[in-house]
């Protein structure tokens, strides 16, 4: 168990290793540099020669590679170009919305998900399943910035039953903690569906796979009902591939919350990214992408372990 | 006795895509008696399986019965779901093939036992498990009170299947269900398997059905024999006059197709068995059978009987006992000392494994696992090395050094060329000479593939041109091993297994080897079609001076086969030498074990010294 | 479908002794998801492609008197807020859609199938090192280095191919890579290789063929995928250049006028992107269904 964890470990850090080159290269492959961007109509020579010298980008490529690695160790993201405050505290000023959408979204997704890829799983090749196929796909193939949309016309519009913007910080929650659920939910709702529909729909099949397995069969003729099966043997081996697919998915989760959060106005950190890529505001982008890369590869570190604890194999081989 | 389990005109019918059900099985009637073993025994399609989950009641969604299964004295046919749910696993237990997918692999093999015991007794947690620990030492695992919470994996073949016979056993019900139970393991541990068994039966007084498809293995364990064939029963009555005069044709070509050691010629049946949508009207081994008349062919033969057993068939009473044991006993096999084809000199595998120690796993370290250690040995044209050992034994090992798939130390000398000395040209031009044919037909064959360009790929590879000379090849090659070329335009999955593995020898055919490594190329088949091809592959050795290395666990086959026998063991040598005295006359231990661990070999043995009916009764290997 | 093709004919009896009639209805029956899935993509193929010749009106002409109107006869779809004719706009936005959607999933595919392959087939240390690679850049969300990208020069249309397949082919290579390297150890490849077929031709004529179908599939949710995030570029206002658009572009203006109820301006684009996806994913899961059944 230690060695398995171990050896996850130090891939994951080379991983992060890589990430954080690509994400080097990913802001320094602008054509003419970053001040070029931001100085736009105003590129003088002088003026992008003092920039580069302000922001730091006068020196060669490698000891830029090398200073911000040395800053990303303290902590230090940067400044943002516009906004002129560090990135790191941007960040955290969006981060704990963010996080709310994030977890809540996950969350529904995977109870939602267990329960459909359960019915879907034990009714396969007839009509439940077949219907539950086709809800997926139609949730999957709406774009999620109109079913927002169309939440926020009939939910906060025509039946004026929940709010759909201007939810306020976390850390300072004025009108309540109440208010703000409820300020949630659609955003919630809108992430979740996407999620839902490729989650359940993978739940689904493994449910399916697994009670076609020789040890069902097993199983059933010691006597046991089809229930204490499903929930006795069945289940616990149909949430492996589940965990393995939610560490995966974070990335797409996040996607999904980009276009949500600017769909319903919602100040995370899907929205920030928005603003500041649209105004080449880099070290804030690189920190958010960077952010995102070590959540997603922890994450996948996370579904392993916990694999390893659903499934003993992991644990001994 | 008083019958455990009674199946009265018991019929299965399937349903197969939207159409209406198909029937699997028809009239089967058969009896269990307590204490008493009935082997059901048939090919893979025989029906034989479902005849098993129709019994306890599980079968595919969609399914429909008729008749009546009695357990005791009571009708299964009547219960409610619940009443029979009551009694699976507290009256009948189940015993199924592959014990490592038929446990649940992430439970603890403890809980998987106490599980049945808790749902049909309610005792408590701790009763059940002391109940588990018991029936671990009732089953032979050592060391019980260590083994309850580990793992299926955790365990070796032998030890699942013994944790599986625990599981069926946990409520002592009357009648024991064991469903290929013995197949893919070790010829040893299936022995030990088949003992365990018949000790626990007659100690218990449980009846067991036995289903199989070999009918070697349940020679001298069963007391009731029953042979499906297309779904319906052939003949059946007591093991001992069914093993010493079987009546009905398929009965006796199922038995004449056990390879022999000495034997010139199997008895092999031609055909496949038809599908249960476009099974004949008549009798449905008609269209396969040497003794086919008119008749046969319009209605089922009605049951009859002489001797002992009840056999479907109207010639049956003509079919004397001299028949089986008539098969030409080929005393004289001298045959000339041809030029060494291949010598291996101390060849030697070792694979690299993950390090045992773990501070050097994470600095990448590793440690090194001797497969084959030390081997040599010489093969002369036209001759079959044969390979025996058991799972882990290293004989494949020992086969892919010889075709070059592996590194490996040593020497590995073709024709006079050695390997080891040759450039990467060179050697990719020798490899040709060695050709091999695997286990799995359908892995060998590539799905996407027709079977025309299947076999003329070496062709192409080896760089003949013209797509037109090469079909010809192709054709030729398929015709030479008993195909049609017609279906050269097919895929892999249209055709039968056996047929696939025949594909398989044109291919390695193609580039003219002078030699074929055969890695079990026949355990994956049914015995009548195993039987075919051990025919023709010998034939091809007389016509073309090919050479063999027969790798395989099965000593039948194997002594049927070979003019020398290798005996590997954990990648040691045991024993080499000439087949006829090293099965005869074993040097060590463990190659005297093996022998007499085979049925069909023992029986031989038997055979060769009464020269006539097949003897039964012998236990002496016991 | 070759190979269903062989069972047919294999199987005797069965399939031949029916009449045309009957096999081509019970084959329709038997792929209801394949054949509306492709009856499906076919109409939305010729209505991007061909529409326009049936109906030819400016996608950017303004009509100025008619703004913001509903559907009448003289527009079946209505104008947009300055007067455009939004079928002729629809029409020219599919257009514009499929133009991108497609080459970029066909990019997606090239890059992810060499990508896997080169990491399947190459030493294992090489292997390691592409997939460590590969990690890293599936923990980037694609749509979001998308839009760093995007944000970075205005893109035109080559531009947005090259963009969209160079950001979402990790996932595939993956799957590539898993694939082929499950399969080379197979027996048919050791035969081959046995006969002196190099590693080249391995991966060309076995390991290809084999994973043809599953590669297909993939192919036609990269389409979808295509189309779904070309839809959510132009949503965010990186998509393609007006005056010209796309579905993803019209639906955004409709929303952004939600307060007016503009229906005629949200629907249609949202049905055709819907139907795309759907499209795409009928036939990719119809492929799936009918080789479950071939097993």
């Amino acid at each position: 168990m230690i060695r398995m964890i171990t050896k996850r470990l130090l891939t994951s850090i080379f991983t992060l290793i890589i990430l954080v080159s690509v994400v080097f290269a990913m802001t320094h492959a602008t054509p003419g540099g970053p001040a070029f961007s931001i100085l736009g109509q105003k590129a003088t020579p002088a003026a992008v020669k003092a920039l580069n010298a302000r922001l730091g980008l006068n020196v060669p490529w490698w000891d830029q590679y090398f200073i911000w690695w040395g800053h990303l160790l303290q902590g230090r993201l940067g400044f943002s170009y516009l906004l002129n405050r560090p990135v790191t505290e941007l960040i955290s000023e969006y981060l704990g919305n963010t996080l709310m959408l994030y977890i809540g979204a996950i969350v529904l997704a995977v109870v939602l998900a267990i329960g459909i890829g359960l019915v879907q799983g034990v009714t396969w090749g007839r009509w439940p399943a077949r219907l539950i196929g086709a809800f997926q796909l139609a949730a999957y193939a709406l774009p999620t910035f109109f079913v927002g949309t169309m939440f926020i016309l009939y939910f906060g519009v025509e039946w004026q039953v929940l709010p759909t913007g201007g939810i306020t910080n976390l850390r300072d929650v004025h009108p309540g903690i109440i208010d703000y659920g409820r300020h949630l939910v659609l955003p919630i709702l809108t992430v979740g569906l996407l999620s839902v529909s490729g989650l359940s729909r993978y739940f689904g099949a493994s449910v399916h796979e697994e009670l076609n397995k020789d040890y069902v069969r097993t199983a059933l003729a010691k006597g046991l009902t089809f229930r204490a099966v499903l929930f006795g043997h069945v289940l616990r081996n149909a949430l492996r591939p589940l965990v393995t697919i939610l560490g995966l998915s974070f990335p797409g989760i996040f996607v999904g919350s980009v276009l949500v959060e600017s769909v319903f106005n919602y100040p995370g950190l899907g929205y920030l990214l928005w603003r500041s890529a649209l105004s080449q505001d880099y070290p804030v982008v690189s920190g958010i992408v960077l952010l995102l890369g070590v959540i997603t590869v922890v994450g996948n570190l996370l579904a392993d372990l916990v694999n390893g604890l659903l499934d003993p194999r992991e644990i001994y081989d | 006795m008083s019958a455990v389990l009674t199946l009265d005109q018991f019929a299965v019918a399937l349903r197969r895509g939207r159409g209406k059900n198909v029937p699997i099985l028809d009239d089967i009637n058969l009896t269990v008696a307590a204490g008493e073993m009935t082997a059901l025994v048939g090919e893979s399609g025989s029906g034989k399986t479902i005849a098993s989950l129709g019994v306890i009641r599980l079968l595919p969604r969609g399914a429909s019965t008729a008749g009546r299964v009695m357990l005791g004295a009571q009708d299964l046919t009547d219960l409610s779901d619940a009443e029979m749910r009551k009694v699976r696993g507290r009256d009948i237990g189940m015993v199924f093939q592959n014990p490592l997918s038929a446990l649940n692999p992430s439970t603890r093999v403890g809980a998987q036992i106490t599980e049945v015991y808790r749902l049909h007794t309610g005792e408590s947690d701790r009763a059940a498990r002391a109940r588990a620990l018991e029936l671990f030492g009732e089953v032979g695992i050592p060391n019980p009170a260590d083994r309850l919470d580990d793992y299926p994996h955790q365990f070796s073949g032998g030890m699942r299947q013994r944790v599986m016979i625990a599981m069926a056993l946990a409520c002592s019900p009357k009648l024991l269900i064991a469903d290929e139970p013995t197949t893919g393991l070790d010829l040893l541990v299936a022995r030990q398997i088949m003992a365990l068994l018949t000790k626990l039966r007659r100690e218990r007084q449980m009846g067991v059905l036995f289903i199989t498809h070999d009918l070697s293995v349940v020679e001298e364990h069963a007391d009731q024999v029953h042979v499906l064939y297309a779904g319906r029963s052939v003949e059946w009555g007591p093991a001992r006059s069914f093993f010493e005069q079987p009546r009905h044709p398929y009965s006796q070509a199922l038995l004449g197709a056990v390879p022999r050691l000495g034997q010139a010629r199997l008895v092999s049946i031609p055909g496949n068995l038809p599908d249960p949508e476009t099974r004949p009207p008549g009798c449905r081994f008609a269209p396969r059978c040497s003794y086919r008349e008119d008749a046969c062919e319009t209605a089922y033969p009605a049951a009859d009987t002489l001797g002992g057993t009840v056999f479907a068939c109207r010639r049956g009473r003509e079919i004397v006992p001299e028949v089986l044991g008539a098969v030409p006993q080929a005393a004289v096999r001298a045959r000339q000392s041809g030029p060494v084809v291949l010598q291996a000199d101390a060849l030697g595998v070792d694979y690299p494994r993950s390090a045992a120690s773990f501070l050097r796993g994470l600095l990448g370290g590793r440690d090194r696992l001797t497969a084959l250690s030390n081997i040599s040995f010489s093969l002369q044209r036209g001759q079959c090395l044969g390979v025996v050992g058991e799972s882990g034994s290293g004989k494949s090992t020992l086969g892919r050094a010889v075709l070059q798939m592996i590194p490996y130390h040593g020497r590995v000398i073709l024709d006079g060329h050695d390997f080891t000395t040759m450039g990467a040209r060179e050697k990719r031009a020798a490899r040709l000479g060695v050709q091999v044919v695997f286990q799995d037909p359908r892995e060998s064959l590539n799905p996407r593939m027709r079977i025309g360009d299947i076999v003329a790929e070496p062709l192409k590879l080896a760089g003949m041109s013209g797509s037109r000379a090469r079909r010809d090849a192709a054709a030729a090659l398929l015709n030479r091993v008993g195909l049609n070329d017609r279906m050269m335009s097919q895929f892999p999955l249209a055709v039968s297994g056996g047929q696939a593995q025949r594909i398989a020898i044109a291919r390695a055919l193609a580039t003219k080897p002078a030699m074929i490594v055969l890695d079990e190329p026949t355990s994956s088949l049914d015995v009548s079609t195993q039987a075919m091809l051990l025919n023709l592959l010998k034939d091809l050795a007389e016509t073309d001076g090919l050479s063999y290395i027969l790798i395989s666990h099965d000593i039948a086959a194997v002594s049927y086969m070979a003019d020398t026998i290798a005996v590997l063991r954990g990648g040691q040598l045991m024993e080499m030498g000439d087949a006829a005295s090293v099965l005869g006359a074993p040097q060590s231990e463990y190659t005297r074990e093996l022998v007499a661990a085979s049925p069909h070999f023992r029986s031989t043995n038997k055979m060769g010294a009464a020269s006539g009916a097949v003897a039964v009764a012998d236990k002496s290997g016991f | 479908m070759s190979l269903s093709l062989a069972e047919n004919m294999a199987a005797p009896g069965g399939a031949l002794r029916r009449g045309a009639a009957a096999r081509l209805l019970g084959w329709v029956g038997d792929r209801t998801m394949l054949v509306s899935g492709l009856v499906l993509a076919v109409l939305i193929l010729l209505f991007c492609f061909l529409g326009a010749l049936i109906y030819p009106a400016s996608p950017v002409a303004i009509h100025g008197h008619h703004a913001f109107q509903p559907p009448s006869g003289a527009f079946p779809l209505g104008t947009d807020q300055i007067g455009r004719d939004e079928l002729a706009r629809l029409i020219e936005g599919g257009f514009s859609t499929m133009v991108v959607a497609i080459p970029a999933a066909l990019l997606t595919f090239a890059i992810g199938i060499i990508y896997g392959m080169t990491a399947a087939l190459t030493p294992s240390w090489v292997d390691k090192i592409l997939m460590r690679l590969l990690d890293a850049l599936l923990a980037l969300p694609g749509l979001v280095v998308l839009i760093f990208f995007a944000s970075l020069f205005a893109p035109g249309n080559t531009e947005l191919i090259f963009l969209l397949g160079l950001t979402s082919w990790p996932g595939l290579a993956r799957l590539v890579r898993n694939e082929a390297i499950s399969q080379r150890g197979r027996d048919f490849v050791l035969a081959t290789r046995q006969f002196g077929g190099g590693t080249w031709y391995v991966a060309r004529v076995h390991l290809l063929r084999v994973m043809a179908p599953i590669l297909v599939v993939n192919f036609t949710f990269l389409i979808g995928d295509s189309v779904l995030a070309l839809s959510g570029l132009s949503f965010l206002g990186l998509g393609v250049k007006p005056p010209m658009t796309s579905w993803g572009g019209l639906l955004q203006t409709g929303l952004n006028l939600i307060a007016l109820d503009p229906w005629w301006m949200i629907f249609p684009s949202a049905i055709m992107i819907f139907a795309s996806i759907v499209a795409t994913n009928l036939i990719g899961q119809g492929i799936l269904a009918r080789l479950g059944e071939g097993r």
